[in-house]
């Protein structure tokens, strides 16, 4: 066992061999992490002026000789701060090292590779695994956040348990559905986020530089994750474990049933008020938890290594019936086969449950918006119960028929069910000294079913219309990787050359099918039993295949360690590009000059690192989904002599030139370390033009007739431009207290350049209930996604009209004024115009740590400036079809002529100035303590370290938003109704944000 | 020898894929290569028809809005939703959303016609083998653009499919003038090729094309020829199997309508939908709020007659009572129309149209929506009426007129099959013109009434200063205008998308 640690031991250390002058006296000592109490081993450990040196071994314990008291030791390991200490009279010297957070001896991951942190040449930001544990994430994606400049992570639905979390770099490069960035974990391309526990390093590349070996997938920037790998020697078992509880951040003001009766029967003379004074908000929102358990083992020998997981993740949401369940495992191995081979293998699997309430709903015409709780339990009738006098479930008493809220989330099922499993294969085979082949094969496949069920007592859901209805969706993606690369190393003088070139090919696939029914026999089926329904719906299914191909390439050469190139290319081919163009080559290149590195700095005592940074590339987005660029037929619903038909409908159009958006990105940055990297600050500056920008355009005449109104084109060129600064400082570092702060800012400003024939394109990202056509715009020289409608001027007091303001058609004393444009004396259509920008002008994040002997400190704020949201809900509780908020009790009357809310009035759903707010806020998004056992008590334990935290999210906002939560993501991808990056900043139906506070636990044997 | 193993091992690994990354997508159609037969023809042409019944089209969008533009049917539940009470009271913004909700489905009646009508050509097979088949198409087309120009007049048209987006996407307006001459076109190729009968009258013969061309003339004044079509389809009602109903109720009666001969050209709803997709929702648009005579769980008194219509309308006319409900049941009992809204605030108290709800087919339950009825588009009764009222146009005094006219009113005494009524009497010959003209109209406002053909008979006989002035069975309505409501506003949005298409119609 000795003889093993000590193997491993010079495996580990970068060894280097001392020669010994003198040896008067013997100093011991053990070194360990500050941070946990953890040993360290291979610590460096030198006499300081000489060259006799030592390192510590496994268990951090070191012996040196030095020749006097004088004499001082300096302890320097890779990722923490060098620390010197004068011998004395001391015999013994222990040591707790500082994690060095702006250490620029990290090595970070880079595509394809790894490179020493201060010869990045990109623009690259890196989070590790110790500040992924700071406090207790939901997931991977949730580490990101506040914590790499220019990165914004938000949930697409509030703290809907199970909600996708989306990523966004550098702003809007790309206008359509598809802005997320490339997720590659351990290599594979395309993964799913693994969980935060299992994370090594989080690394996100955002230049062109960093992110052009990615080629025609790497515009909206890639974040690579590396999983933990086990450490030879030493045998570890982690536990972790977490619950919190949680409760919505925030409720809306609205109606009792009295008030709420005297509004309608302004609105409708002779309104019947309902029996019953109901608060929905409180019959739907309970205090939620979550809890989170992970197990882990890891160690290894000199030729084999190993980490596993399992982890178990389960939320209840603040909406009753909403929970979210989660199983995962993960497992790496490494062999050590010869001296030249090393194989590995990284499995993942998972399934989550998803048991939802609908939320966030595209409020579909049909229904009045009726399948979407949170807006329901705001617009509802107050004065009604939950069943009627007949024992039914109620419906509304104004606008639109719909079910109360209540019924909907408690008789529904929505429940989605996903299965993901990753294997992946590598072999790395040093062929030369300097030259290594490494092949990785990998496959992963997810599974999902979602399963809706709206019984028979739902009435406006299709549910009563037919005595139940119940829809299975089932989908099987596969995705299989093959990526192989060459890299070569070597000296050439005081230069140092790395190429790199491969091969990738990938290919994925998409199994559908979807069935359904209506009209069951029992409400007791839910979706299982489809073949009992007396309607049976017309079952679909599809299958769909991609493929990829390429060759990738890079050169990277310093020299002497003060000038950096890195020059890189990637050829894409792919299947789903248009027939015209299905390759497509992507280049990039980067200088960097380590300032700090030259003779006239070398020696500063203030500028401990200074390194400027230029880089251009191109990069792509291949957002066309497979046969996206062909003809096709769909088929409509087709009733004919009693039964229905067979039949075709022209679908889409043919594109055979749709090319992929490209996106030519300039960053020029600085990095600056002052005070032995005390103070570490790094600045970027970025331009990117993407041009070709895809959209599904629906500026496409709907007199064309396709069942799919918009076509997939390239539109135009949009520009975004920012400047990012990232700040990391050391304030305090002493042995009991320390205190880091690390602090980031970035603005960015979006532009249409061009747009096709230079002609606006109109969006639509409102509830379809609402039946308002446009919502927002696309226009040269604007950013963005700004909002489209009217321009509110208060309300109109009688008689002649403000000067530059009109009404509508049918309005009269007490209604809106709007600004009008064309002068024509009334508001047309003609009189709208941009009237607000979603785009924040500054985002931030700042994040305090201090440690105080055992305990830890982490407080983490979170602001946005200067965007706009429109409140839709607003839109929705002010047009007099629905309960309101309790504003309304200030409408204008005769006698009531001072105030800014038009009288009680059934009124049009428009998108008006009214309704436009100030997005800004700073957000208390988590304060946390830690506390560490002491070690003599944790050995006495017989563990090796207890953790134990509490931490509080979200528990102070600080905004003029009078919604719910200014961070609001109705219409982001994949959610709301037409769904986009160009519908930013939207308010409705969301799921509420949560407060939550947590109590955490994390024992290490 | 162990590296080769090794190696080999990493060959084995490395080597993978190589594409020419062609798609081939399965389980996707497309138009290349898709028209062989005549049954594929039959299958692009089939969903012109499956768009019809759309619940933006015939469902409720459309269909609701030209009732309610008439001067019979005006809003019930003073909440209902604002872009309905709009066309009610001619507040019609350019983006009004019921004519941006049914604006594309009717151009996609139009290119799945289009497609079926371009697919025929690579169809080798004679033709009259195809044309049959084709001629459903044409139908189709003409029946959508005769919606269309009836509503917007100059409009953008197409009669191919599209293959260049930009060139189709920057088109200017077709006058209405053409667009009736091509609609013409159409129908006439329609009716050369259609069989005299079909399997069903959701499957247009060639009576449809017949009667819509008679339609189309008496719509543009061309009443010679209106004339002609009308007596070309009374002439050969036998051969087209064409008939009057006995039972006025049994036009509406969801169980009985399939083997009725009146219909000649129906929208067939089956009772089942794939969401909006072939449901309808006139019996939950028409029916009493919170009334149980039916079982469907009351309707949403959103279109309700005015009261002036039950006023003005004879008691003793059995279509009165076909037509309208006076009474509701509600906690079990019945109740009359007077107070129907002591039961429901969103009620109205005025009788409500019994057309729709009264017998909605088996499937229809919660508010009658997706129920069994057929809508006749056209139904000999109406043909009888073109005939009369085109001949008084060129012949004032003619018999014959008075013959058509009769005939309706003669089935209109009938109740149950017998003849039991004496109203509405025959019309006694000797009417001026003029009175003719009247009087015919009128005839077609009770014989037709809340079947959707009112506002078009408005707007061709320009009536609307009259029968929106105070005299009108809604009142006065003081913002219609005659030189801006006849027409619709063309979607503001679709100006945008094709700026082309200015000016807008006038007014908006």
């Amino acid at each position: 066992m000795k003889q093993l640690k000590g193997t491993l031991f010079l495996v580990l250390s970068f060894c280097f061999v001392l020669s010994v002058t003198a040896q008067n006296k013997t100093i011991s000592g053990k070194v360990t992490s500050q941070s946990d109490g953890m040993a360290l081993p291979g610590v460096n450990v030198v006499v300081k002026g000489t060259t006799v040196g030592a390192a510590t071994d496994f268990d951090g314990n070191y012996t040196i000789n030095v020749s006097n008291n004088e004499a001082a030791l300096v302890f320097s390991y890779v990722g923490y701060v060098t620390q010197e200490i004068v011998v004395g009279s001391k015999s013994e010297i222990n040591v707790a090292l500082v994690e060095d957070a702006a250490s620029l001896d990290e090595v970070v991951v880079v595509g394809y590779g790894t490179r020493k942190k201060s010869d990045v040449t990109g623009a690259v930001s890196s989070v590790k695994s110790e500040e992924l544990n700071a406090f207790p994430l939901l997931n991977a994606e949730q580490a990101l956040q506040g914590r790499a400049a220019g990165v914004v992570v938000q949930s697409n639905n509030g703290g809907e348990p199970g909600a996708p979390i989306n990523i966004k770099i550098r702003g809007n490069t790309s206008i359509n559905a598809s802005s997320a960035p490339l997720i590659v974990v351990d290599g594979f391309v395309g993964a799913v986020m693994p969980q935060p526990n299992d994370i090594q390093s989080i690394e996100v590349l955002k230049d062109a530089s960093a992110t052009a070996i990615y080629g025609s997938r790497g515009s909206n920037g890639v974040v690579l994750v590396t999983t933990k790998k086990g450490k030879s020697g030493r045998l570890s078992v982690e536990l972790n474990s977490n619950y919190s509880i949680q409760n919505t951040a925030n409720e809306l003001d609205l109606l009792n049933a009295d008030e709420f009766a005297a509004y309608q029967t302004a609105i409708n003379p002779g309104y019947i008020q309902g029996p019953a004074n109901t608060d929905w908000q409180d019959l739907l929102y309970r205090t939620g938890s979550t809890q989170n358990h992970q197990f882990s083992f890891s160690g290894g020998s000199d030729k084999m290594n190993f980490y596993a997981s399992a982890n178990y993740f389960k939320q209840e949401g603040v909406i009753i019936n909403s929970e979210f369940e989660r199983v995962s495992f993960l497992s790496n191995i490494d062999a050590q086969v010869t001296d030249k081979l090393k194989l590995g293998l990284n499995l993942f699997g998972s399934r989550g449950n998803k048991d939802g309430v609908p939320t966030q709903s595209t409020g579909e015409t049909a229904n009045g918006g009726g399948d979407d709780v949170v807006s329901l339990m705001f617009r509802f009738a107050p004065d009604l119960g939950i069943l009627d006098e007949n024992g039914l479930n109620t419906i509304n008493g104004v606008g639109d028929d719909v079910d109360n809220p209540y019924a909907v989330a408690t008789e529904g099922v929505n429940e989605i069910k996903t299965d993901n499993y990753r294997a992946n294969l590598y072999a790395n085979y040093d062929i030369l000294e300097n030259l290594t082949f490494k092949t990785t094969f990998g496959f992963s496949t997810a599974n999902g079913t979602e399963g809706i069920f709206r019984p028979s007592t739902l009435i406006t859901t299709a549910g009563g219309s037919t005595g139940g209805r119940a829809t299975i969706a089932n989908f099987k993606r596969t995705n299989l990787l093959s990526e192989n690369y060459l890299t070569y190393t070597k000296e050439i003088g005081k230069g140092n050359l790395t190429l790199l070139a491969g091969y990738s090919y990938q290919k994925r696939s998409t199994d559908r099918f979807s069935a359904g029914a209506e009209g069951f026999t029992s409400d007791s089926f839910s979706y299982f039993n489809l073949g009992s329904g007396s309607t049976q719906l017309i079952p679909t299914s599809s299958f769909t295949e991609s493929e990829i191909q390429s060759q990738f390439g890079r050169l990277n050469f310093d020299y002497d360690d003060k000038y950096l190139i890195t020059a890189t290319v990637r050829r894409d081919g792919a299947s789903n590009f248009a027939k015209n163009e299905k390759y497509a080559i992507f280049p990039s290149g980067a200088i960097a000059w380590k300032i700090s590195n030259e003779d006239f700095l070398k020696d500063s005592e203030k500028i401990s690192n200074l390194k400027l940074r230029v880089s251009y590339g191109v990069t792509g987005n291949q957002s066309i989904d497979a046969y996206e660029s062909l003809a096709s037929f769909g088929s409509v619903f087709t009733p004919i002599n009693g039964g229905t038909v067979i039949n075709v409908t022209p679908n889409q159009v043919a594109n055979p030139d749709l090319k992929w958006e490209s996106s030519y990105q300039t960053n020029i940055g600085v990095d600056l370390g002052l005070f032995k990297n005390k103070i570490s600050l790094s600045l970027d500056y970025y331009n990117i033009d993407t041009k070709d920008l895809i959209i599904q355009d629906s500026s496409q005449p709907e007199y064309l007739g396709f069942l799919n109104p918009a076509s997939l084109r390239n539109v135009g060129e949009v520009n975004n431009k920012g400047f990012e600064i990232s700040l990391n400082t050391r304030n305090i570092t002493n042995e009991d207290f320390s205190w880091t702060t690390d602090f980031n800012w970035s603005t960015n400003k979006n532009e249409f350049v061009t747009l096709l024939d230079g002609q606006d394109i109109f969006q639509d990202a409102s509830p379809g209930y609402f039946n308002i056509p446009r919502t927002h715009v696309l226009r040269e020289g604007e950013a963005v996604g700004v909002f489209w409608g009217y321009e509110y001027r208060g309300v109109y007091q009688g008689g002649d009209f403000p000067a530059g303001t009109a009404i509508l058609d049918g309005a009269e004393a007490g209604d809106q004024l709007f600004t009008d444009i064309d002068g024509s004396g009334d508001i047309t259509t003609d009189d709208q115009k941009i009237i607000g920008d979603p785009n924040p002008d500054w985002t931030m994040g700042i994040t305090n740590n201090f440690t105080y002997k055992n305990f830890d400190l982490n407080i983490f704020f979170q602001g946005s400036h200067g965007g706009d949201v429109m409140n839709l809900t607003n839109v929705q509780l002010f047009n007099g079809d629905s309960n309101a908020t309790r504003d309304v009790l200030n409408s204008w009357t005769p006698s009531n002529t001072n105030t800014n809310i038009p009288r009680a009035k059934l009124r049009g759903k428009q998108i008006t100035s009214r309704f436009v707010e100030d997005g800004s806020y700073i957000r208390l998004k988590n304060i946390a303590l830690g506390y560490n056992l002491p070690e003599d008590i944790t050995k006495k334990l017989g563990m090796a370290s207890v953790r134990l935290a509490i931490s509080a999210q979200n528990l102070l906002t600080i905004t003029d938003y009078s919604g719910l939560d200014p961070e609001v993501s109705y219409g982001v991808v994949g959610q709301g109704s037409e769904a986009s990056n160009t519908t930013n900043g939207f308010d409705f139906g969301n799921y509420p944000t949560v407060q939550s506070v947590n109590f955490s636990v994390n024992v290490k044997f | 020898m162990k590296t080769y193993k090794y190696i080999f091992l990493l060959i084995g690994l490395s080597i993978f894929g190589c594409s020419d990354l062609e798609e081939e997508p399965v389980g996707l159609l497309s138009p290349d290569g898709f028209f062989n037969t005549p049954k594929d023809i039959q299958t692009a042409a089939n969903a012109a028809y499956g768009h019809m019944t759309h619940e933006d089209f015939w469902g409720r969008k459309m269909s609701l809005t030209i009732m309610l533009r008439g001067d019979m049917v005006d809003i019930g539940d003073p909440t209902t939703s604002t872009r309905r009470i709009e066309h009610n009271d001619f507040n019609v913004p350019a983006d009004n959303g019921m004519i941006s909700g049914y604006w594309l489905r009717v151009y996609q009646i139009i290119a799945a016609a289009n497609q079926a009508i371009a697919g025929a050509e690579s169809v080798d097979a004679a033709d009259d083998v195809k044309n049959p088949v084709t001629a459903q198409a044409y139908f189709a087309r003409a029946f959508a653009y005769f919606h269309l120009v009836r509503q917007f007049g100059d409009i953008p048209y197409l009669t191919e499919p599209i293959t260049d987006l930009s060139a189709s996407s920057s088109i200017g307006k077709t006058s209405a003038a053409e667009v009736y001459n091509n609609i013409i076109a159409d129908l006439e190729f329609a009716k050369t090729w259609l069989p005299n009968t079909q399997e069903a009258r959701s499957i247009p013969a060639k009576s449809a094309a017949h009667s819509y061309l008679a339609l189309v003339y008496l719509t543009i004044g061309d009443y010679q020829k209106a004339y002609d079509e009308a007596k070309g389809v009374i002439d050969n009602e036998g051969t087209y199997n064409l008939g009057l109903e006995p039972d006025y109720q049994d036009l509406f009666d969801a169980t009985k309508i399939d083997g009725s001969m009146e219909p000649i050209f129906a929208l067939d709803f089956i009772g089942a939908s794939d969401g909006d997709d072939g449901r309808d929702y006139q019996a939950a648009l028409t029916g009493i709020r919170a009334d149980e005579q039916y079982g469907i769980g009351g309707g949403w008194s959103v279109a309700v007659p005015s009261l002036e219509v039950y006023n003005t309308w004879d008691g003793r006319d059995y279509r009165k009572a076909v037509s309208l409900d006076t009474t509701g049941v509600f906690n079990g009992n019945v109740e009359p129309y007077t107070i129907f809204r002591d039961f429901h605030s969103r009620a109205v108290n005025r009788p409500h149209i019994a057309k729709y709800t009264r017998i909605t087919g088996g499937a229809a339950t919660n508010n009658g929506r997706g129920s069994n009825h057929n809508y006749s588009m056209m139904r000999y009764a109406e043909v009888l009426l073109i005939a009369a009222e085109a001949l008084n146009e060129i012949n004032p005094g003619a018999a014959e007129a008075y013959d058509y006219i009769n005939r309706v009113r003669a089935r209109a005494r009938n109740s149950n099959g017998v003849t039991s009524g004496l109203y509405p009497q025959d019309v006694a010959t000797g009417l001026t013109q003029e009175a003719f003209r009247d009087l015919v109209l009128e005839d077609r406002k009770w014989e037709l009434a809340f079947e959707f053909k009112r506002w078009y008979d408005i707007a061709r006989r320009k009536m609307g200063s009259e029968v929106f002035s105070a005299s009108g069975l809604e009142g006065f309505k003081e913002n219609f205008d005659p030189n801006q409501d006849y027409l619709f506003p063309l979607p503001a949005d679709e100006l945008a998308r094709n700026p082309n298409l200015e000016p807008q119609n006038p007014g908006y």
